[in-house]
């Protein structure tokens, strides 16, 4: 009896100490860091004419772990010295789990001040006009490339800043392999078809793929966006009506047997190669080419600065050499809370993150992985070559467009399997076409367009 | 004390108002959601699409068939391997406390830690099985890579951390077997074989009835070590009802993902119970 009495104490007592210890790791939470800290030493210096609007103003923020900070921090150095408002980052994860975490926490009414979000499909589909404050009557928002801003835009309300510079889907390759074969960059897909006998028939890799990571799965996919609508103009509104589908349209179903005739190409391990592993290999010239997001040329300079310059980029190859370009891929957005303690200065923050000053500081930390979507704003000097060469090329002729989830909230969240499903043989592309048009039509249900 | 005291129905009222909130109504409002299409803040009544949704989509019911292969076959290995363990770890041999501690080790393991290990392990040109079986001249075998033999390989691992406790209940059901009948049978000059086929088998079985339900349920559901592993992939070779049902919530279908767990509950409630109705019924003759 005593025993079972001194047992439910116990019990108890270890029950309040858990309970009372979650509470505590909430506010000693690792990942919660307060940052801003760096430029009060530079106070001084700044003279401090102009009365900071929002001295000790404390804000918070919410951005996926994935997004590098560097060139952030070095923004909310300046906000800190300039407006005087504190922004404390918090972490959260990337991809499917931190989709989850952000609509979890906005359903409940516990999302932070600033939330740093994907702009798009996935934008569209969390009902912004719920949760984040309006910003299409601010001045600013002039700044914007008006492509970006369709992104960040939904039922004619604007919402969103852009986070970084944008990048592009596309195929990397290492040029040391390419002179060392006497290759050249190919023009159309057939040509990208002989690279890849000729590199495989040298001994050596000629395509990296990174299928561990089942989203690099999708890169040549989506990545062929400008080729459709190249073909097809008007298959971004088709496709959203519901009157066009991948596995009827040419155009589209061309994408998934690109992805298809790939196979034989890969490097041995591809199913169970990372994102860090495709990196590696690429730096040091283990594989030939990658297709992959230019974000990589950011991940390959930290490792291998030395290296950056070999790195050369190309858009997936259409079949008219005339008729093929880049697909762009917007960046994430910084969303202001609709429900935040001091909406004024979210703004005023938002308004700052997108002014020449910021860009700037932003710039000198952290090199662009394509233009910025900011009007008039130029690549730096010293960007990476595959950027201010290969990429800009590009957007000088004209030959870019967004990827297709820019431009319809449309897309099935059962992508990166099914893209993995065809690129590794297991479905042809037929039959991975048909399975996307029945994913996308489970996701065009929920959104609540109708779809027979 | 006082034995005619007749307890107050009021006491059942404390248990009631608890396992109401986190049973009875979560239970009742994800059968309605089911029904639904439903992003927490409004929904749209849409009769039996989502279940007409997984029966028809070939990679939605492909994970039920993968999950009924992983529950049978990680359920049936456990209480066969677990058994010839346990039978090993009860007679007399040396080291035998020791022993008992490595096979529960695994177990003591999080199903995330042993995942991220095994994957590891079974890389396809990094992993250690494969530079083993390199070294003693077989070819290499791509474990998780393989679609005809991810699921496999994952059940391979499942078992490996399952297996430890098993052998527990399984120990601690041999050890109850009163220690009279294999006196007797050595009397009547009964061998090893027929000890076990005749004493240890029979009296041990209402201990492997409880494996077999536990295990089948724990893999029916199982989720962790399979998202850790492989995360569905290649493809969908290894997507079962709890990855989908999970994949299905973080892409926001809520109500599809609710009509998933409906599959589930309805699933696992019509095979454990008449398979435990059966088990019962045959320890009882």
């Amino acid at each position: 009896m005593k025993l079972k009495k001194l047992m439910a104490a116990f019990l108890v007592v270890a029950m309040g100490a858990s309970t009372l210890m979650g509470c505590g790791l909430k506010n000693n939470d690792p990942n919660t860091e307060t940052t801003g800290s760096t430029g009060q030493g530079t106070e001084t210096t700044s003279g401090g004419t102009d009365a900071k609007a929002f001295d000790g103003v404390t804000l918070t923020m919410l951005k996926d772990a994935d997004s590098a900070d560097t060139g952030l921090n070095a923004v909310l150095a300046l906000a800190k010295e300039k407006l005087g408002i504190t922004v404390e980052v918090e972490n959260r994860v990337g991809g499917a789990e931190g989709d989850t975490i952000v609509k979890t926490r906005l359903a409940s009414g516990d999302m932070s001040d600033l939330c740093l979000y994907n702009s798009g499909s996935l934008l569209a589909a969390i009902h912004p006009a719920d949760y984040f404050i309006d910003i299409s009557g601010e001045d600013f928002i002039s700044r914007l490339d008006d492509t970006y801003k369709k992104t960040v835009t939904v039922d004619g309300i604007t919402y969103g800043i852009p986070f970084s510079s944008s990048q592009a889907g596309a195929i990397l390759y290492n040029k040391t392999i390419y002179q060392e074969l006497g290759l050249s960059v190919p023009k159309t897909w057939d040509e990208l078809i002989a690279n890849c006998e000729a590199i495989k028939g040298a001994g050596k890799t000629a395509l990296i793929g990174t299928f561990g990571d089942s989203w690099t799965s999708q890169l040549i996919f989506l990545g062929d966006n400008y080729n459709i609508l190249a073909q097809d103009p008007s298959f971004a509104t088709n496709f959203e009506a519901g009157t066009i589908k991948y596995a009827t349209s040419p155009a589209g179903l061309r994408s998934f047997e690109k992805l298809a005739q790939l196979l034989p190409y890969y490097n041995g391990d591809y199913l169970a190669a990372t994102y860090d592993d495709g990196t590696d290999m690429l730096a040091n010239a283990e594989g030939a080419m990658w297709p992959m997001l230019t974000q990589a040329l950011s991940n390959i300079y930290e490792l291998y600065p030395d290296k950056i310059d070999d790195i050369g980029v190309f858009a997936i190859p259409g079949d008219d050499a005339a008729n093929s370009g880049l697909t762009v891929w917007m960046p994430g957005s910084i969303y202001g809370n609709k429900n935040a303690s001091n909406v004024e200065a979210v703004k005023a923050f938002m308004e700052f993150y997108v002014s020449d000053e910021a860009l700037n500081a932003y710039a000198g930390a952290v090199l662009p992985d394509g233009p910025y979507c900011i009007k008039g704003y130029q690549l730096p000097e010293n960007s990476y070559k595959a950027v201010k060469e290969d990429m800009q090329a590009y957007f000088d002729a004209g030959k870019t467009n967004v990827a297709l989830e820019f431009l319809t909230p449309v897309k099935g969240a059962n992508c990166p399997s099914i893209c993995q499903a065809v690129g590794s043989g297991q479905m042809t592309a037929e039959e991975g076409a048909k399975a996307y048009d029945e994913d996308c039509r489970v996701q065009a249900l929920q959104l609540g367009l109708n779809w027979k | 004390m006082n034995k005619n005291k007749i307890y107050s129905m009021w006491f059942l009222i404390p248990s009631i108002v608890i396992f109401s909130i986190f049973f009875l109504i979560p239970l009742v409002s994800s059968l309605f959601y089911s029904l639904t299409v439903w992003d927490f803040k409004n929904f749209t009544f849409v009769g039996l699409d989502n279940f007409k949704q997984y029966f028809s989509q070939k990679s939605l019911y492909g994970s039920i068939k993968n999950t009924l292969i992983y529950a049978f076959l990680t359920s049936g290995s456990k209480v066969v391997l677990a058994f010839i363990i346990a039978v090993l770890l009860t007679s007399k041999i040396k080291t035998k406390d020791f022993l008992r501690s490595i096979v529960f080790f695994p177990n003591l393991v999080s199903s995330l830690a042993v995942g991220v290990t095994f994957a590891a392990l079974m890389h396809p040109t990094k992993g250690l099985f494969n530079l083993v079986l390199e070294g003693i001249g077989l070819g290499r075998i791509d474990w998780l890579g393989n679609p005809n033999l991810a699921l496999y390989s994952v059940i391979l691992t499942d078992v490996w951390k399952g297996v430890g406790i098993a052998t527990v209940i399984y120990i601690a059901g041999i050890q109850c077997i009163d220690k009279g009948y294999y006196e007797a049978a050595d009397i009547d000059g009964a061998n090893g074989w027929q000890r076990l086929k005749c004493i240890t088998i029979p009296l041990v079985r209402p201990a492997m009835n409880s494996i077999i339900i536990l295990s089948l349920i724990g893999g029916l559901r199982s989720f962790d070590l399979i998202w850790s592993m492989t995360g569905g992939g290649p493809g969908f070779a290894t997507d079962v009802m709890a990855s989908v049902v999970y994949k299905q919530y973080a892409a926001g279908y809520y109500g599809l993902s609710t009509a998933g767990n409906v599959i589930m509950l309805v699933l696992i409630a019509a095979i454990a119970y008449p398979l435990q109705r059966y088990l019962l019924s045959k320890e009882e003759q």
